[in-house]
């Protein structure tokens, strides 16, 4: 197994483009929900999957949605958006769902525009273009996550890691991007690249 | 004239200056990676035109714009920001920016700026 490491160079130009793409799909949710969304500064590193296990199990709350998307083309990975008991419930009355079986689809709904605008507006700025898989919606406790999750398939991951946040509604969530290990050597050359392009 | 590019990011303060070059001579450039750092320099210098970004550590955006304003009222503020939100925009404007520009940024929108303000 190759050990992967970014520069402070890659990981500012990965965390810009992150920080654009991220910027957009959030307008994107924000107007479907009709809120507004405060933005963080997207956390970039490079993990064993064993970490990445342990880091979501330290997501503390009993119970989780977990939604995932895998996205495959010359940058491959999936995300992973994260979503707790009490931020699901506050969405459920922010959109008036009367079911458990509405929120499931709001979730997965929610997940789908979040993340493929995300990864599509990433994929844009790297001159790239990826497709994607149907989501996924996954109800797990945190301790059987390790059992559920399907990351065992990575050795090491580049984790992109950013918060949606909707104060007023109480909805928080955490968006997860995981490339493959195939894809960041790919990644790497590209970010250099862009940064050439400057200097 | 001089101006202030204050960006956490390096890709993104490079890519900011290298557009704005293309647009005015041989004038002064700084930089700064947050808010206090920007206050720093426009407590020091007379700067003409800063261009702000919003998501910053130590001192985001929000909090760094009227407190430049109130160093100099004269200072044009252009925020350039990943957040396209209406009410973002709407925010920094109401706290006295000129502009809100989505980033990323290039020659053309710089171009497009400085006819604007």
């Amino acid at each position: 197994m190759l050990n992967y490491e970014l520069s402070e160079d890659e990981k500012d130009v990965l965390q810009e483009l992150m920080n654009v793409a991220y910027g957009n799909a959030t307008a994107v949710v924000a107007d479907m929900l009709d809120a507004f969304a405060s933005l963080s500064i997207p956390k970039i590193r490079v993990i064993t999957t064993t970490e990445l296990l342990s880091t979501f199990a330290q997501l503390k709350s009993e119970s989780y949605f977990f939604a995932t998307q895998s996205f495959s083309g010359e940058f491959s990975g999936e995300s992973a958006f994260f979503i707790n008991q009490d931020s699901a419930n506050n969405l459920a009355k922010h959109l008036e769902l009367e079911n458990e079986e509405d929120l499931d689809d709001a979730i997965l709904e929610l997940t789908n525009v979040l993340t493929s605008s995300l990864t599509t507006k990433l994929s844009q700025e790297m001159d790239t273009e990826v497709s994607f898989s149907l989501p996924s919606l996954l109800k797990v406790s945190n301790t059987t996550i390790q059992e559920t999750v399907t990351f065992k398939q990575y050795s090491q991951v580049i984790v992109i890691d950013t918060d949606l946040n909707f104060q007023d509604q109480k909805i928080h969530g955490k968006i997860f991007i995981l490339t493959k290990d195939e894809s960041i050597q790919w990644l790497k050359t590209k970010l250099n690249s862009i940064l050439e392009l400057l200097i | 004239m001089k101006y202030l590019v204050v960006d956490d990011s390096k890709l993104a303060r490079l890519s900011l200056i290298k557009s704005l070059k293309s647009h005015i001579g041989d004038e002064e450039i700084f930089q700064a990676t947050n808010g206090q750092e920007a206050i720093d320099i426009m407590t020091k210098e007379r700067v003409g035109i800063i261009f702000l970004d919003l998501t910053m550590p130590v001192m985001d955006g929000y909090e760094a714009l009227p407190r430049l304003i109130e160093i100099d009222h004269k200072v044009k503020v252009v925020v350039v920001s990943a957040d396209v939100q209406t009410k973002a925009k709407e925010k920094v404007i109401a706290l006295g920016a000129k502009l809100h520009i989505q980033k990323p940024i290039n020659p053309d929108k710089i171009e497009e700026i400085l006819e604007l303000i």
